[in-house]
């Protein structure tokens, strides 16, 4: 019963057990995800500032590794927005950072995923959906219709519109749960593994031996789940790239 | 269970069963942390680690290039100095050349001078030389035909006891 391996995604108040306060109504907790996130912008934050020197020519290792982030970033946006997406550069930025530590602070045994709640990710998909609705029509005005009307001849057209369209209001679903579910499952995977070794150790005799399979199992795992949890933030900003791309240049498919 | 004792309102349904990102009930929390954290991170990012990490990389780019364009500039100087360096050779290489034929001129003409005045004066000496040699000869030649009469007229008077006289003597040396 304690190896319920969805328990580690149960989001419960620490510290204080009472609402802290409530907005129209809905108590406000502070919570485990809202301790982890925390930490993961505290450490985002002390990893691109304490790091950064300008006296230092040759950069320290750390720097090396704060610059190597925000060229990588700012080379993604170049290459799918173009100059003129630069200026998207912070947002982008802070999404990419933002999923990246809490992917990988998730991956420290006993802290929290915060990134493995649909609540956050679908948040994120929608701010970044949003945000691209409000730019297309400031850039674009009417013309932003045109993302739903590919070039093509009028008769294909009564096809090909709903299905732009129905593309479109999907976008938001399938960047959260693209997120989200891959978090979940490694996790759980991660979890159920990990009882399997206890359940094995627990009976005892031949399956202590036996408990090694498992065992390896999970660390083979883990690494994959350090490739996702970087994966996954690379996808989701660059996801938000292309769809503010689509938001600042005429559409042309 | 080994739930800790937060049984508080809203807690007990948070810890109920169900799968726990569907718990509509935490998702005030979640969205509102969500919004606090993006938002501080975002305005961290944004006013403070982008604008230093990109004065570092724009320092360094400035930097490099700096040290890019001053090793040029000293490499044109050195190529300027070569290059004059090599030209203050060649025009002394030509300016000593140049000294040398005419010393070299100056010398073969007044080599040539003595040679012509040494010349002269040989051709004049042996002239004279010859002159005398002349003389001499034909002095000697004076000499020889005395001799011969002398040793004649010698012999003649021993021979035969006649006294000859010069000047048959001297006719009968030059009948020889």
């Amino acid at each position: 019963m304690a190896m319920n391996p969805m328990e580690q995604f149960e989001v419960k108040p620490v510290i204080f057990h009472d609402p802290l306060f409530s907005i129209a109504g809905h108590p406000i907790y502070f919570t485990n995800q809202a301790l982890f996130m925390i930490v993961a912008v505290t450490v985002a934050t002390l990893f691109l500032t304490l790091t950064v020197s300008k006296n230092r020519l040759v950069p320290s290792r750390g720097q090396s590794m704060a610059e190597l982030s925000y060229e990588f970033v700012a080379s993604m946006i170049n290459s799918t927005m173009g100059s003129d997406g630069l200026k998207f550069f912070p947002l982008i930025f802070t999404i990419f950072l933002f999923v990246l530590f809490n992917n990988f602070l998730g991956l420290i045994p006993w802290t929290f995923t915060a990134t493995s709640q649909i609540a956050i990710t679908f948040t994120l998909a929608s701010f970044v959906i949003i945000t691209m609705v409000i730019v297309g029509f400031m850039k674009q005005g009417l013309g932003f219709f045109k993302l739903f009307v590919p070039s093509a001849p009028w008769y294909l057209l009564i096809l090909l519109v709903p299905i732009e369209v129905i593309s479109f209001l999907t976008r938001p679903v399938s960047l959260s749960v693209r997120l989200f579910a891959n978090m979940l499952a490694g996790h759980t995977l991660l979890a159920v593994f990990a009882s399997f070794v206890v359940l094995m150790v627990g009976a005892g005799g031949i399956m202590y031996g036996v408990a090694l399979a498992p065992f390896a199992l999970i660390v083979c795992i883990y690494a994959l789940e350090m490739l996702v949890a970087a994966l996954q933030a690379y996808v989701f900003a660059i996801l938000t790239c292309i769809y503010l791309n689509e938001a600042i240049h005429h559409a042309n498919h | 269970m080994s739930e800790p004792a937060v049984t508080h309102t809203g807690t007990e349904a948070q810890h109920s069963a169900g799968f726990p990102p569907f718990k509509t009930e935490s998702y005030p929390s979640q969205i509102f942390w969500l919004v606090v954290c993006f938002v501080a991170l975002f305005l961290i990012l944004w006013r403070v680690a982008s604008p230093r990490i990109a004065g570092v990389i724009g320092a360094r780019k400035g930097k490099i290039a700096d040290d890019i364009a001053a090793a040029e500039k000293h490499k044109a100087e050195a190529e300027a100095a070569l290059a004059a360096y090599e030209s203050a050779v060649a025009s002394a290489r030509a300016k000593a050349h140049a000294e040398a034929d005419a010393n070299r001129k100056v010398l073969e003409a007044e080599t040539e001078k003595a040679k012509a005045a040494a010349d002269a004066e040989a051709h004049a000496a042996a002239a004279k030389a010859d002159a005398e040699i002349a003389a001499k000869r034909a002095e000697a030649a004076t000499h020889v035909t005395k001799a011969a009469q002398d040793a004649a007229s010698e012999i003649v008077n021993r021979l035969i006891g006649v006294t000859v006289r010069p000047e048959e003597a001297e006719a009968a040396v030059k009948a020889l």
